[in-house]
């Protein structure tokens, strides 16, 4: 008996030390560390007393505080406001791009994709800011040309409201929705729609009964994400909603840890129910997903894509879209950039009392923290892609290959952050440091930590995305041909996901300069990163001029990077069909 | 040469059901021969095959190949992929796409440890391979740029590179189009003759595995049905599943009246009368069979067969023109008959007919 029992546990241990085992619990260990450490920190410090020295004794004191008093109702209902309204006016801009660039023959469609994905370089407080110059009620020059114009006493817009605050983050973000509903408007099949056609359908009635229905699932997903983004948004609530007292959760949830003395207790209270929408919000979100291939729209085969003729209204079509490109991102970014060339304020069309300068320029670039900040933030998103990439490289692999079984852990692990807002994840990772004997405090690498974990679903999203695609055989005959795990890895895997790997990088990239929602909560009086000192330098009354310079110096290399990319895939694109079609041809 | 005994594999399929993929097999060849797995898709061939090249980790079982033990669940032995020395041909061809055609079959010898090769060495022997199969003068293509053959060829040349003491294929032929596939299997015949390699095939392809083996094992869930060389497999069939698998076949219900063992004969009662059969399986006098007679061997005539044929009756229901033969149903009261005739007679539609077949034909399978 005894002798079995100790061949089980030697056969035990031997199926646990072989290396693709191994690297499984590495990751699990890793993954898991940066997921739940920081959300078993925000719960104990919810669920515990708050002394002011640390959490103290189980308790539910913080949310008896935190939710007692009526303001808790218009924190609800700004937040479910904004989000809504956020999702719905994104989707209803983006659904038109969609579908004049995807079912009409109207020109520019690669142009608005372009511009789509350019819009994604643009960090979330910058548009808010260049809203800010466009329509607030004091500032704001489309107001004062219209006063001017029209002799009106008072401003027609303000974007110190609800209204401005949808405006501003759909502005930012229909692009994605586009980029959410394009492809699916692309694969529908036309044939679904012909057999109604020949059934006797009229064409309108066509859309209603059945092109609809068949992309419910799509919207209905889109729409829940978009209104997550509206829910974690913190850019815009901060710079305009927090003015204009329209409080939501994640402004909330930050002031709470700036008040003096800091009120963790009540700030991880809020983020309870921050997350809880959050995680229902997501849960929908897969369940609509996988819904959406049981309508399995996408046959593939004998497609023909029949677009509607617009005949002569095709031009005037496109470019009413490309209008619409230039009021939500030309506008703004102009503004800013006009902004950046005058020292006080200069409002476009206004005769502007300062003369044209590059003196904000020279006086960015000359800034001792704007250099700390720049060389913070571009070294901690390298780092954090590296990271991000090498974890998931390896994570998805192992999801997918090595140990199809328990893949699916390391699968919801990685995917976990997606439900966690920014504000969560920064609010998390300090609770969760400043809690534990490891000193990162006021270092970058609390950052590091916290933006490793919030990228984390990007890197497996893309990267598991990019390993489907390689056939599970690639490797396996170079395994039978004597390779071992190394080279198959350096030789075969690596080679053939290299765009992949690459693609993961830079999106990552870009995503870490702009973020602000986490860092908020973890620069410390040593460390600064661009998205932090841009909103000090706004809020503490730099110049007009500096900070939209400040602004732009953000945004170029940001749109060449984006740019970059897009090159990067249209060639790989390109590359592989051109392949295609020699070898069909040979 | 390869063993394998008692092989187990189980998989978990969705729901938690346990499948057994591989159970409990046992089989081998000797060196230089060509032995087939064939079977329906799911019948445990595949993951054989994977255990085999060591793709799969059986949970019983042991394999040899050319007398080195490369797994042994029970003493804890497992041979890695790479150390196994075998080639391999995927169904996909999983050529590599970074790399050109040279670069594909010369992968295996750079990654060797066995022992080192020297550049010159490397392209002689991926130049004679890719001669081999007949694909000098591509060496410096860039893999992706190859029809559906090609890639098929350059797939063989790199598994054969190292000379492997065994050669796995996957279903090599079956992303073909049918003409293609049909010279490939010739020619893979004649090289696997020419290099006297020993090979294990697979593939759900009955005509394929006729074509190619020495041997060939039927699988079906899990388990091998029956073993055999091509001719015994399609002549004496052991069960319906294997009649009716390999070829087409005609089933008649009856009972055994009598076994003649000498003789190596039965005589089955038929709803048309006695019928004299051959048997693979041993029958026993009284025991409840199905008469399996292929279509090809039955013959249809206006006259009564001679002597010594097994015989029945029936309407031609059905013809079916297929140019160098021609297909009929006839009705034989009970159920359809199929038969495959040269087209030299006419039957036409209604036509009383006379259906004989010879008792060496005949195979009585326990149902």
């Amino acid at each position: 008996m005894e002798r079995n029992g100790q061949g089980a546990l030697a056969r035990a241990v031997a199926v646990v030390i072989r290396p693709r085992n191994l690297a499984l619990i590495a990751c699990v260990i890793v993954a898991g560390w940066l997921v739940f450490v920081p959300l078993a920190a925000l719960f104990y410090t919810a669920f515990t007393e708050d002394t002011g020295f640390g959490p103290g004794p189980a308790s539910l004191s913080n949310f008896v505080q935190a939710y007692s008093s009526w303001h808790i109702v218009r924190l609800f209902g700004n937040s479910l406001i904004f989000a809504t309204g956020t999702a719905v006016v994104t989707l209803l801009l983006g659904g038109l791009v969609a579908f004049v660039v995807e079912r009409t023959d109207a020109p520019l469609g690669p142009l608005f994709h372009s511009l789509a994905l350019l819009s994604f370089a643009i960090p979330g407080l910058l548009t808010a800011m260049a809203w800010i110059f466009v329509l607030s009620p004091n500032i704001g020059w489309v107001n004062a040309l219209m006063k001017q114009w029209f002799g009106l006493s008072e401003a027609p817009f303000s974007i110190y409201s609800m209204g401005g605050m949808i405006w501003a983050l759909a502005s930012h973000y229909f692009p994605l929705a586009y980029l959410a509903l394009g492809p699916v408007l692309r694969v529908l099949d036309v044939r679904l729609e012909e057999a109604a056609l020949v059934s006797g359908a009229r064409y309108w009635q066509v859309m209603p009964k059945i092109t609809l229905p068949l992309l419910r699932p799509a919207i209905l997903s889109t729409t829940l994400l978009l209104f997550m983004l509206g829910m974690s948004s913190y850019e815009v609530p901060r710079l305009i909603g927090r003015p204009a007292r329209i409080d939501v959760f994640t402004t909330e949830i930050q002031a709470a840890t700036q008040n003096a003395p800091p009120e963790f207790g009540i700030s991880s209270a809020l983020g309870m129910t921050l997350l809880f929408i959050c995680v229902v919000a997501v849960f929908f979100y897969r369940r609509a997903t996988r819904n959406a291939e049981a309508f399995a729209t996408i046959t593939g085969k004998g497609y023909m894509p029949t677009r509607i003729k617009l005949r002569k209204w095709r031009w005037p079509v496109a470019l009413g879209v490309l209008f619409m490109f230039f009021l939500a991102l030309g506008l703004p970014l102009m503004t800013l950039v006009w902004q950046s060339f005058f020292r006080n304020l200069a409002q476009p069309f206004i005769g502007s009392a300062s003369p044209f300068t590059w003196e904000n320029y020279a006086f960015i670039l000359h800034y001792p923290i704007f250099l700390d900040a720049v060389k913070t933030s571009v070294s901690l998103a390298a780092m954090s892609a590296t990271l991000v990439v090498a974890l998931t490289f390896v994570m998805a692999w192992i999801a997918l290959r090595s140990a199809p079984k328990s893949g699916w852990l390391l699968d919801s692990i990685a995917f976990t952050p997606i439900a966690m807002p920014h504000v969560i994840v920064g609010a998390a990772v300090l609770f969760a440091y400043l809690m534990l004997p490891i000193p990162v405090y006021n270092t970058i690498w609390i950052l590091l930590i916290a933006y490793v974990t919030l990228y984390l679903p990007y890197g497996m999203r893309f990267i598991s995305g990019g390993l489907t695609q390689i056939h599970k055989e690639l490797e396996e005959v170079a395994e039978v041909s004597g390779a071992r795990m190394r080279q198959v890895f350096f030789m075969i895997l690596l080679p053939l996901l290299a765009p992949v790997l690459l693609a993961a990088w830079i999106y990552i990239f870009v995503l870490a300069v702009r973020e602000l929602g986490a860092s908020v909560f973890l620069i410390g009086p040593g460390t600064h990163v661009l998205g932090t000192i841009s909103l000090t330098m706004w809020e503490e009354g730099g110049s007009y001029g500096a900070v939209s310079a400040l602004g732009v110096i953000q945004i170029i290399p940001l749109i060449v990077i984006v740019a970059g990319l897009r090159w990067l895939e249209l060639r790989v694109q390109r590359r592989s069909e051109a392949a295609a079609a020699k070898a069909q041809a040979g | 040469m390869f063993a394998i005994e008692n092989l187990r594999k189980t998989f978990v399929a969705p729901g938690n059901v346990v499948v057994n993929a591989v159970d409990d097999i046992s089989l081998g060849i000797a060196t230089g021969k060509l032995i087939t797995l064939l079977g329906p898709s799911g019948c445990g061939k595949t993951t054989t095959l994977r255990c085999l090249a060591g793709l799969e980790r059986p949970e019983g079982g042991k394999i040899v190949i050319a007398d080195q033990t490369v797994c042994d669940t029970a003493r804890g032995v497992f041979v890695p992929p790479s150390d196994r020395g075998i080639g391999m041909v995927f169904q996909s061809y999983a050529i590599w796409p970074h790399m050109t055609v040279f670069e594909n079959v010369a992968f295996p010898l750079r990654v060797a440890r066995d022992r080192k090769y020297s550049n010159a060495e490397v392209k002689d022997r991926v130049l004679r391979s890719l001669e081999m199969v007949r694909m000098a003068g591509y060496e410096t293509r860039p893999a992706t740029q190859l029809s559906g053959g090609q890639q098929q060829r350059l797939a063989f040349a790199r598994g054969l590179v190292r000379e492997p003491k065994i050669l796995l294929l996957d279903e090599p032929l079956s992303n073909l189009d049918a003409k293609l596939r049909e010279q490939m299997r010739v020619e893979l015949k004649l090289l696997q003759k020419r290099l006297g390699i020993t090979t294990v095939y697979v593939t759900h392809d009955q005509s394929e595995a006729l074509a190619l083996s020495d041997e060939i094992a039927v699988f079906n869930f899990g388990k091998i049905i029956q073993r055999g060389t091509p001719q015994e497999i399609y002549r004496q069939p052991k069960s319906q599943f294997v009649a009716d698998f390999i070829g087409s076949a005609n089933f008649l219900k009856g009972k055994v009246k009598d076994v003649r063992e000498a003789e190596h004969m039965a005589v089955v009662e038929t709803a048309h009368g006695p019928f004299r059969c051959i048997f693979g399986q041993t029958v026993a006098a009284g025991q409840d069979v199905l008469v399996s007679a292929r279509p090809e061997d039955l013959t249809l005539s206006d006259k009564p067969p001679g002597d010594g044929l097994n015989a029945l009756t029936g309407k031609v229901s059905h013809r079916v023109f297929l140019g160098e033969v021609v297909d009929y149903l006839v009705d034989a009261g009970d159920g359809e008959i199929r038969i495959r005739a040269k087209p030299e007679a006419e039957f036409h539609i209604g036509q009383a007919v006379h259906v004989g077949v010879s008792p060496q034909k005949c195979v009585a399978l326990p149902s």
